[in-house]
């Protein structure tokens, strides 16, 4: 597993007066055999995170072990990680086979059989110098490397976004294949809020350099629950009155909204609980339905003070 | 057909669990038949594989599946622990409604008219 003990990096900004810290005391873990997705708005703090996690650069402050090693300038701990960046522009003047052996050499468990197996799958040709590939080529053949070298930790910063369907499907086999035979886990960054709550187990969401919270996706969806109701007792009309009656049933209500005859009430509580606490307001009360990650997102930005977080804009 | 429907709110391990219920239940898998294994489950549907071991998971520790180290997961002798899954949610629907004021009779009638359609 990897352990990150709060971890907290100040980027000076060259009149040695610091900005504010990129990351804040965050910890986590990230255990053996999951797929975990790191959220935030652009500048949150993951990408730097994963960079600090991958050994590029060391933490101001705090400590990352990977299965128990410290992983900066240490190789033993940086042999298990693989770091796949966004960005497409490194190595271009180098073919795939180049690439290859160059990795080969930094990875022992580096697989050549996997890399002509995803670059053969791809149509991609490894003799060819990269800069005569397409951006989304590159990538492609990035993440062909990274699978090769079947690292036990495999980080995405934001490149699972820019794969094609028939790629996300090859790469998703391929790691269900590590998880189940290697207990390797993925850590994936992005954006798409759908497909992180498809794809991923666990979930962290970093704001400012914050980390708002971490938990599995199970858990975290359990928490909350939206309902509908006809509430017939005129004394509640105000959603204000509402709330409080909601809060002397033992629930907290996050939010109101009145929609027609109908009142739409989120409540941080499980399905269960809801809906046996809130009967007594309306006898039409079936069921509750659960939030989607980012209605959740929200609600927690909301709870602790970030009210407004922007970082649902980035997928509209 | 173990399948998911990725609209339907409910918890995807929950689904799992209901779609191996039902197939027992209807009898399309019989006792001593074999289940995917999680992993090809997982590839087969573009899952979790996490989220698929924890669906065989509950199915185990309720008895209706049964696991063999190295060979893989198997359907449980049917003593009705599946249609009892899957009735859980109509218990308690026909107690609320009973608690309504509903009658037995009025919802005898509707279970006969859901056979015939």
């Amino acid at each position: 597993m990897i352990e990150i003990k709060n971890i907290t990096m100040n980027f000076s900004d060259g009149q040695n007066r610091n900005q504010a810290p990129s990351l804040r005391s965050v910890s986590l873990t990230i255990p053996e055999g999951c797929i975990y997705g790191f959220l935030g708005s652009n500048g949150a703090g993951k990408s730097t995170l994963m960079r600090i996690m991958s050994g590029i650069y060391p933490a101001t402050s705090g400590e990352i072990y990977i299965d128990g090693e410290p992983v900066f300038d240490n190789p033993r701990a940086k042999e298990k990680i693989f770091f796949v960046n966004d960005e497409t522009t490194q190595f271009t003047n180098y073919t795939a086979d180049e690439l290859s052996m160059f990795y080969k050499g930094a990875y022992s468990g580096y697989s050549d059989e996997v890399f002509k197996k995803v670059m053969t799958a791809l149509k991609l040709p490894t003799n060819k110098k990269l800069s005569t590939f397409s951006k989304g080529m590159k990538r492609q053949t990035i993440v062909a490397l990274a699978l090769a070298a079947q690292t036990k930790y495999l980080l995405f910063d934001e490149a699972f976004d820019g794969l094609d369907p028939a790629m996300r499907r090859m790469v998703k086999n391929i790691i269900t294949d590590e998880i189940f035979d290697r207990g390797a886990s993925l850590i994936v960054s992005s954006h798409n809020l759908t497909e992180i709550s498809e794809l991923c187990d666990h979930a962290m969401l970093i704001h400012e350099g914050d980390l708002v919270f971490s938990d599995e996706l199970d858990n975290l969806r359990a928490g909350f629950t939206k309902l509908q109701l006809v509430i017939r007792d005129p004394e509640l009309a105000d959603d204000e009155v509402l709330k409080k009656k909601i809060q002397s049933l033992g629930l907290e209500a996050l939010d109101i909204t009145t929609l027609g005859s109908l009142r739409q009430i989120i409540v941080k509580a499980p399905e269960e609980e809801a809906v046996s606490k809130l009967k007594v307001l309306s006898t039409d009360l079936a069921e509750g339905v659960p939030l989607t990650l980012e209605e959740i997102f929200i609600y927690e930005l909301e709870a602790r003070g970030y009210g407004n977080a922007d970082i649902i804009k980035e997928n509209n | 057909m173990i399948t998911i429907d990725p609209s339907d709110k409910t918890p995807i391990f929950e689904q799992i669990c209901k779609s191996v219920c039902r197939d027992i239940a209807v009898g399309a898998l019989l006792e001593g038949d074999k289940l995917p294994s999680a992993r090809e489950l997982a590839k087969l549907l573009q899952l979790n594989p996490n989220t698929v071991a924890k669906a065989y998971g509950m199915l185990e520790r309720d008895g209706i599946v049964y696991s063999v180290q190295g060979k893989g997961c198997f359907v449980a002798k049917h003593e009705g622990k599946a249609t009892e899954k899957l009735t859980e949610n109509f218990r308690a629907a026909v107690r609320e409604a009973l608690d309504a004021g509903a009658s037995a009779e009025e919802l005898i009638a509707i279970i006969r008219e859901a056979d015939r359609g």
